[in-house]
């Protein structure tokens, strides 16, 4: 099934009036891919599906969690891991506290890695941490932080990249157990989070799409990872402009390994591979 | 009359796709498109690897990279790649298609709907039936169809789904895909 652009208009319109979400800057070709998705999983044709969204708020609320399902990983790429313990991190190490700002955390792996991190370079003690998603589902998965084992194998090559190895000396190993920060169970099949972890993020729902700073603080370092890939051009720039408002000055946003700020916004910050570090 | 070559790949065809690229000429004048399966553990290093002796310039894009003749644009590990209609690149790391990220039929579909009758898809030796679906997109959106052949391919599954799947317009070796390359203009 082949949807038209003005198929994809028609649903997005109908969204937008028949709830808080607003889709329409929004990368087309995912949009429109998970929208066939969507229309294949339910077997429906658009109409059957607009008439079901427009009188149906439960059925609405699945669909725009479909819509802004993402997936992540523990670690996921350790390149920026790596640059986070060595390059970032250590800035604030003389910070009172340290707020960080997970935008868009989805399942909550990046969440988890941020604090594994910290925990290591002692420095989660004065962390605060803020994780938004725009899907609740993903939220009450990330406050779980119970993650399926066997498909998931390769967050402990990227926890041993991460926390155990060092790029810049190979003879130095620290041998960090992975119970210190979750149980591998594999039996249920299942990472679990340790409840020291668990308990300390603060997790809201929050749409960047409207721009607000939902926790009404500023930030040392923000991540935003694979997020705004979805997004049209028009729309990073709001994100980004929200970020700059809301970090300290010397504060970094991490974006994903091949996302990239454009435009004037970007002379606002001086970049350095995927960190950008607020003028 | 082409704009665009998109090529998939999976296990063994690393050594197809370098010597593909060593043998193009610096002025190339089209972009390649390449998803290609890669193992977990060499996730990096990959870019480089095919960099050293191609003759034209490798690169793993960036989302909303707009997309230029005579370079190639490898699929980033770990995230699928699509072509929008204006030509540019979209990044996405939405759920595994066929237990892969990036999909080749993915790249496919998305580069047919973009380039239509202006693009050759090339599907090389794999392990897996990812890009067979998205030849099929290609050829019916007036693309040119190529396969590897399968005679010639370490691993045959591929390229023998493809060619269930579609009557493409060649079966290439390696060399006639290199010969066929270079002529293009």
């Amino acid at each position: 099934m082949i949807l038209t652009d003005q198929e994809v208009t028609y649903f997005v319109t109908t969204i937008k009036n028949s709830s808080p979400y607003d889709f329409s800057e929004y990368s087309e070709k995912s949009l429109k891919r998970r929208l066939q998705k969507i229309l294949l999983d339910n077997n429906m044709d658009l109409i059957a599906l607009i008439n079901k969204l427009k009188t149906n708020k439960e059925f609405l609320e699945q669909t725009v969690k479909d819509i802004t399902v993402n997936t992540t990983e523990l670690f996921r790429d350790p390149l920026i891991w790596q640059t986070l313990k060595y390059r970032i991190l250590p800035k604030f190490s003389e910070n009172k506290t340290i707020n960080i700002w997970h935008a868009g955390c989805s399942t909550g792996q990046e969440v988890y890695s941020m604090m594994i991190l910290l925990n290591e370079l002692d420095l989660l003690d004065k962390a605060k941490i803020f994780a938004s998603d725009i899907n609740t589902d993903a939220l009450e998965a990330a406050k779980k932080g119970l993650y399926k084992y066997r498909f998931n194998i390769g967050y402990l090559d990227n926890f041993d990249k991460v926390i155990k190895e060092n790029p810049f000396n190979y003879d130095e190993y620290n041998d960090v157990p992975y119970n210190k920060y979750f149980k591998i169970d594999k039996v249920s099949d299942s990472i679990i989070m340790n409840d020291f972890l668990k308990k300390k993020p603060i997790f809201r729902q929050h749409d960047l799409v409207k721009g607000e700073n939902l926790y009404f603080a500023k930030f040392d370092l923000i991540l935003c990872r694979n997020v705004i890939i979805y997004f049209k051009y028009s729309l990073q720039n709001k994100v980004f402009k929200l970020f700059q408002d809301h970090l300290y000055t010397n504060g970094y946003l991490v974006l994903g390994m091949h996302e990239t700020m454009l435009g004037d916004i970007a002379s606002r910050f001086d970049k350095k591979g995927q960190a950008y570090r607020k003028k | 009359m082409y704009k665009a070559v998109v090529i998939g790949g999976s296990a063994g065809s690393f050594q197809v796709i370098t010597r593909i690229l060593n043998s193009l000429p610096k002025n190339f004048p089209l972009p390649i498109l390449l998803s290609l399966h890669r193992l977990k553990h060499v996730r990096s290093g990959f870019v480089e690897a095919l960099s050293i002796k191609s003759g034209i310039e490798v690169v793993e894009p960036f989302d909303k990279d707009t997309i230029k003749p005579g370079k190639a644009y490898l699929a980033p590990s770990n995230y699928h790649m699509y072509i929008e209609l204006n030509k540019k690149i979209a990044l996405s790391t939405e759920e595994p298609v066929n237990h892969s990220r990036p999909s080749i039929d993915l790249t496919f579909e998305t580069a047919a709907q973009a380039y239509r009758d202006k693009i050759v898809g090339i599907i090389l030796s794999g392990a897996n039936r990812d890009g067979a679906y998205g030849l099929k997109k290609l050829k019916q959106l007036g693309g040119l169809a190529i396969v590897q052949d399968p005679n010639e391919c370490q691993v045959k599954t591929m390229t023998e789904a493809s060619l269930k799947m579609t009557q493409v317009d060649h079966i290439f070796t390696t060399q006639q895909i290199i010969n066929f390359l270079q002529n293009l203009k």
